[in-house]
């Protein structure tokens, strides 16, 4: 936990070290102001003021200092809340910022978000509320038990070894809890899904509810979360039990023998010195169990703090890509894949096997094949969402891998379903891709992604707000104005996936229209799904299963009466597809 | 003081929390009392020595026995204070169990019943957000707050009527330090209130960033502007570290002042510092000064506890509004038991209806056609005309605001969900499949139905074979071991609707994301589905439902023209338009090469 806590902190760690210097100074200081009133009660209780007055001078000036150390102590925690609040999550920022577009799928940005907000949040407070009277409540009792050596040596030896003792039971209910902790933040993990499930597919849900069963799997998992809640519960109850139980064991341990050594006393002579030296230990007995049972009653709320960190560590330990000490910039617009294979883990399939291709400068690539052929992964390849596991992909002339990741920006445009628009207007949002574009230039994008008519509707045309992610536009509304970002930016390279683009007829349309501009001045690779699409090709490129089956220039392939030929005789088919009339009258 | 129970019955800000919390006040309140009378039992060893003490300094000489018996009884009270505060501890843990698991059951019961429209307007994670982590949060206030209050307030009571008893005028000076306590302690939370809505606001902002970061960071990253979407998200960061610290300042310097106050040191410090004036001054035998120094520390430890738990109150307040606001969303209105009523038949007719989204957005106005049992109805229109709203106000997705749709002569609202869509069934483009097995997914409708006719709807649906084909075949879980690609997707809701065989059906021309194989079956699928069916078809190409009976060709909202391809062709109007648009002309006659 610790490790985790400053790996979090980074550069700033010195903070946090100065700030458990001081934490563990203030429990020493304390500890040893406690000890005074060894001497002060030992005057006191046999009668002598005089004596007990000039120790309490001590007791005062170690409160004082106490106090003035104790406001340092909590400025100094507070600094590191600031610091995990500001400098981790600044850090958190630059790591991700250079996580591979292929980390940031639906799940990782969401989980992303929710440690950034709240997970560090939570961290924050650690400092401050947790780790200050859980350090406190450690050392000060170290400091008591040497006094209590002192005072009698069997006592002090019985508080010495319910330190280590005490330390393996709060180890050991740690380790107990561990597992049913684990159940119980799977199962709720399992039901938050389903939450979201139940959001999502509301409509379905409902509509297919008519015998009364569509909450049942919700249902289910909530009930399950609160199974394993339960026995979380008489888990931890029985660790905090424990816990408490072991402290106050050895609180009872320490009595009896008080007692003893007092009915010693009382067989021979009363000795009122022995008298008063049992009482003082006594006294500093119960200042040795309020802390420890302090530091035991936090042991649960600093498992739970475990998990934040955990996720933390969990974004940390995502490698980001490598960027080359010497970036290299890509000398034309041509791609190449050599002996290209990727898979997405260690015991999955590959999703492209062995991958030869090139596409020359200002060509027009095709890609076909059936869902899952692999065609989605080596469009993605070439702009970097990840690197391939062999061999290696070449924009320019130059792997990628030897580029800045902004090299490679900058010389290739997306136009891919993610959608994703900023706060701002319209107007903002395109020039995402290109910054400094005119006015002009701006309008002349939106024109040719078709949402001119879109602007002139607007009483505030291309300066009306988006709203926030665009949510106040339609799906093909927001699919246009991305389109209009990747024209304007004009890089010498184009990917297209015609599928996920072409969400209406509209941006069918618009698509259709982008890519015959841009045909024989930009390469353009298009993950293809219309026939115009394909007729324009210069080269179209057949995947299956993660295998390059067919490759040529159309007219060729579709000689070769092979997949080429059997995908455009399907896509006719469906072209021709008729609702509302009888089957295979029109299918010839 | 006040007494455990009062204390506990009325936790700060009672309005959403005493509403939520109102099925188990009576278990919390009895847990607050047991964790009062068992941390009152653990101080007795401390009385238990100071006794001693009296009984071995004291005049009358000491037996051994008596040391015996204080120690016994000592040991013996801690023991039983234990075994009260874990007992607490538990019923408080088990109520919280059981309210949380209520109050999830109650939220999912309440939002399956409000319009699906609330959905749309939110992310599923603000559902689940709601759902699990607010009441969440709730649980630091139903599972400590009240036995935490329940034992500080014991241990100060009792420790109280101890020391008064001994001794009135050392009790007194004694608790000096809990007065400064309270006092530092109401100027923090005062600061903390003044600044808690800056706070809240700059929280919010804070979230703001990071949604906006986090989700555009594909993007920016695809235009190589990875810096300034970075930029605005560290000026966020910064911002709100400021506020932090600007929000701590006056919060620090008063909760360090009032945690030194009643550090056992400053307790001890003070008690002493009396203890030996008093005695010096002759009011006090130095014994009496024993008790004090053990039992005033005692009261830190519950007082700190204290702190930590009314810090999570603040929270737990805002979640249980949060959680109070979902119980209370409008519901669809629902027909009264006995007033539901059966549709004869299964015409549907829209009666001059129109919606208006709450943005004062408008959807559709002032519909009105009919769907005659056995024909086709096309919709067609540019996209944001409302074809979707009008599929959606038929399924009951949301209540028109004007006018009133009718299946067989009665009206949607009066119609019982559960018989709604045994007549209404749909096919839309985006489709959901829920984590279970393939065939739970096909049977979602109809979960007593044989795994016969599962098989059944999916042979008519096209997609049999490919999930004889799945590794456990129709038992693989989907999103496990069944992973299916959109148009497959597409075929297993085709089948899920087929099982439930509706003689209406709302189809949404949805192929766009199917690849050429697919989209083939899909067809296939819903031609034969179709057949002896009322069909609504939200078209997005015209030639597609060019044989439709009907067309209803919406324009910003409203019905612009209506008639059949032939007729609308003729009227030269918008239709006519669309039609010489979308480039069909070569489509009258299909199967001829496009290319």
């Amino acid at each position: 936990m610790l490790k985790a806590f400053i790996e979090l902190l980074g550069d700033d760690a010195p903070v946090f070290h100065r700030y458990v210097l001081m934490t563990v100074s203030y429990g020493l200081l304390s500890g040893l102001t406690l000890t005074t009133l060894v001497p002060v009660l030992g005057y006191l209780l046999a009668e002598d003021v005089r004596g007990a007055a000039l120790w309490l001078i001590l007791t005062l000036a170690g409160m004082t200092v106490c106090w003035a150390w104790r406001r340092r102590v909590e400025r100094a925690g507070v600094a590191v809340g600031v610091v995990i609040l500001q400098g981790s999550r600044q850090r958190i920022g630059d790591h991700v910022a250079r996580l591979p577009l292929g980390w940031f799928t639906a799940h990782n940005t969401s989980h992303l978000g929710h440690v950034i907000t709240q997970g560090m949040m939570t961290v924050a407070q650690l400092p401050a509320h947790v780790f200050t009277p859980v350090i406190t409540g450690a050392v000060t009792p170290l400091v008591i038990v040497v006094a209590l050596l002192a005072l009698h040596w069997p006592m002090g030896l019985i508080a010495l070894l319910g330190l280590p003792i005490l330390a393996v039971a709060l180890w050991l209910t740690a380790r107990l809890g561990r597992r049913t902790d684990q159940a119980y933040h799977r199962h709720f993990a399992d039901a938050s899904q389903r939450m979201v499930e139940f959001a999502q597919a509301q409509s379905v849900l409902r509509a297919f509810n008519s015998e009364g069963g569509s909450s049942q799997l919700l249902e289910q998992a909530i009930e399950r979360q609160r199974q394993s809640g339960l026995r979380l519960i008489y888990q931890s109850s029985l660790s905090v039990v424990l816990n408490a139980w072991v402290v106050q064991a050895i609180f009872a341990a320490l009595m009896i023998t008080a007692a003893l050594w007092l009915n010693a006393q009382l067989g021979g002579t009363l000795d009122t010195d022995s008298v008063v030296a049992v009482m003082v230990a006594l006294l500093l007995t119960s200042r040795y169990i309020d802390p420890l049972l302090d530091v035991a009653s936090y042991a649960e709320i600093l498992r739970s703090a475990c998990g934040q960190l955990e996720a933390v560590q969990g974004i940390f330990a995502v490698k980001p890509l490598l960027e080359p000490d010497q970036p290299q910039p890509p000398r034309d617009g041509s791609v190449e894949l050599r002996r290209v294979s990727m898979r997405y883990a260690p015991d999955q399939p590959d999703v492209l096997h062995n991958v030869n291709l090139r596409i020359a400068p200002g060509s027009m690539t095709a890609l076909i094949g059936a869902s899952g052929s692999g065609k989605t992964t080596l469009v993605r390849l070439i702009a970097r969402f990840f690197d391939a596991n062999e061999g290696c992909v070449l924009v320019g002339g130059v792997d990628v891998r030897q580029m800045s990741s902004r090299q490679l920006a900058d010389h290739v445009g997306q136009i891919f379903q993610d959608s994703y628009l900023f706060l701002g207007s319209i107007a903002d949002n395109i020039r995402i891709g290109r910054p400094d574009a005119s006015a002009a230039e701006v309008l002349d994008a939106a024109q040719q992604a078709g949402i001119s008519e879109l602007v002139e509707r607007l009483p505030q045309g291309l300066d009306t707000p988006v709203g926030e992610g665009g949510t106040r536009l339609s799906g093909g509304e927001r699919q246009r104005i991305a389109i209009a970002r990747a024209l304007i930016k004009d890089a010498p390279i184009l990917l297209v996936d015609e599928a996920t683009a072409a969400l209406d007829a509209e941006n069918q349309l618009v698509i259709a229209e982008v890519l015959a501009g841009l045909r024989g001045r930009r390469t353009v690779v298009v993950i293809a799904h219309q026939l115009s699409t394909v007729s324009m090709a210069d080269q179209i490129v057949v995947l299956d299963k993660g295998r390059i089956v067919e490759q040529g220039e159309p007219g060729a392939l579709l000689a070769n009466a092979g997949h080429y030929a059997h995908f455009l005789d399907q896509r006719r088919t469906a072209k021709g597809w008729r609702v509302g009339t009888p089957l295979n009258s029109e299918r010839v | 003081m006040d007494t455990p129970d009062t204390v506990s019955a009325k936790p700060k800000g009672r309005g959403p929390i005493s509403q939520i919390l109102s099925p188990i006040r009576g278990r919390l309140i009895v847990a607050a009392a047991l964790a009062g009378c068992g941390s009152m039992l653990t101080l007795v060893p401390l009385a238990g020595i100071a006794h001693i003490a009296s009984l071995a300094l004291g005049d009358s000489g000491i037996v051994s026995h008596e040391v015996w018996w204080v120690v016994i009884a000592g040991i013996a009270s801690l023991c039983l204070g234990m075994l009260l505060i874990s007992a607490a501890e538990l019923l408080a843990h088990l109520a919280d169990n059981r309210i949380t698991y209520h109050l999830r059951m109650a939220i999912i019961q309440r939002l399956s019943r409000v319009p699906l429209g609330w959905f749309t307007r939110r992310a599923s994670g603000e559902v689940k957000q709601a759902i699990q982590d607010d009441i969440n949060t709730l649980h630091s206030l139903t599972a400590h707050f009240y036995t935490t209050v329940g034992r500080a307030v014991g241990a100060i009571v009792i420790s109280l009527v101890y020391l008064f008893a001994m001794d009135w005028r050392m009790a007194i000076v004694s608790i000096l330090p809990f007065p400064g306590f309270f006092l530092f302690f109401t100027r923090a939370m005062k600061a903390s209130e003044r600044n808690m809505q800056a706070f809240v606001e700059g929280m919010g902002r804070i979230d703001n960033a990071v949604v906006e970061f986090v989700n555009g960071i594909p993007v920016v990253k695809s235009f190589g502007a990875i810096g300034k979407a970075h930029n605005s998200y560290r000026e966020a960061i910064d911002a709100f570290a400021h506020a932090f610290i600007g929000f701590t300042r006056p919060l620090v310097g008063s909760m360090a002042n009032a945690n030194a106050m009643i550090s056992p040191v400053a307790v001890l410090g003070t008690v002493l510092a009396f203890g030996t004036s008093f005695v010096a001054l002759g009011w006090i035998v130095p014994l009496d000064v024993l008790p004090f120094a053990l039992v005033t520390p005692g009261l830190c430890g519950p007082l700190l506890l204290l702190h930590y738990v009314t810090h999570d109150l603040n929270h737990a307040t805002g979640a249980a509004s949060r959680v109070q606001a979902l119980l209370d969303t409008p519901v669809l209105e629902q027909p009264a038991p006995g007033m539901q009523l059966l549709p004869m038949g299964s015409e549907i007719c829209l009666e001059h209806v129109g919606y208006t989204y709450d943005a004062g957005r408008r959807g559709v106005l002032d519909i009105s056609f009919a769907l005659q049992p056995g024909t086709t109805t096309a919709i067609v229109g540019r996209s944001g005309a409302g074809k979707s709203t009008l599929a959606r106000l038929l399924l009951r997705f949301f209540d028109p605001t004007q006018g009133r749709i009718t299946l067989g002569g009665v009206d949607l609202r009066h119609i019982e969900t559960s018989t709604l869509y045994r007549h209404i069934g749909f096919v839309l483009q985006e489709v959901r499949l829920i984590h279970a097995s393939v065939c739970d997914n096909i049977a979602l409708g109809r979960p007593s139905a044989s795994r016969q006719q599962v098989e059944e709807a999916a042979r008519m649906a096209n997609i049999h074979e490919r999930i004889l084909a799945l590794p456990r075949g129709y038992d693989s879980v989907v999103g496990e071991d069944a992973q299916f690609s959109g148009g497959e997707l597409q075929r297993v809701s085709i089948a899920r609707a087929v099982l439930l065989d509706p003689p209406v059906l709302v189809l949404d021309e949805a192929t766009a994301a199917a690849d050429a194989e697919s989209e083939v079956a899909i067809q296939d699928a819903l031609s034969r589905f179709a057949e002896g069916r009322t069909l609504l078809v939200i078209a997005h190409r015209l030639d597609t439902v060019m044989h439709a009976d009907q067309i209803i060709v919406l324009d910003n909202g409203t019905l612009h023209e209506q008639g059949n391809h032939a007729e609308l062709l003729a009227r030269q109007g918008l239709y006519a338009h669309l039609w010489a648009l979308g480039d069909y002309h070569n489509c009258e006659e299909p199967a001829v090469s496009s290319c």
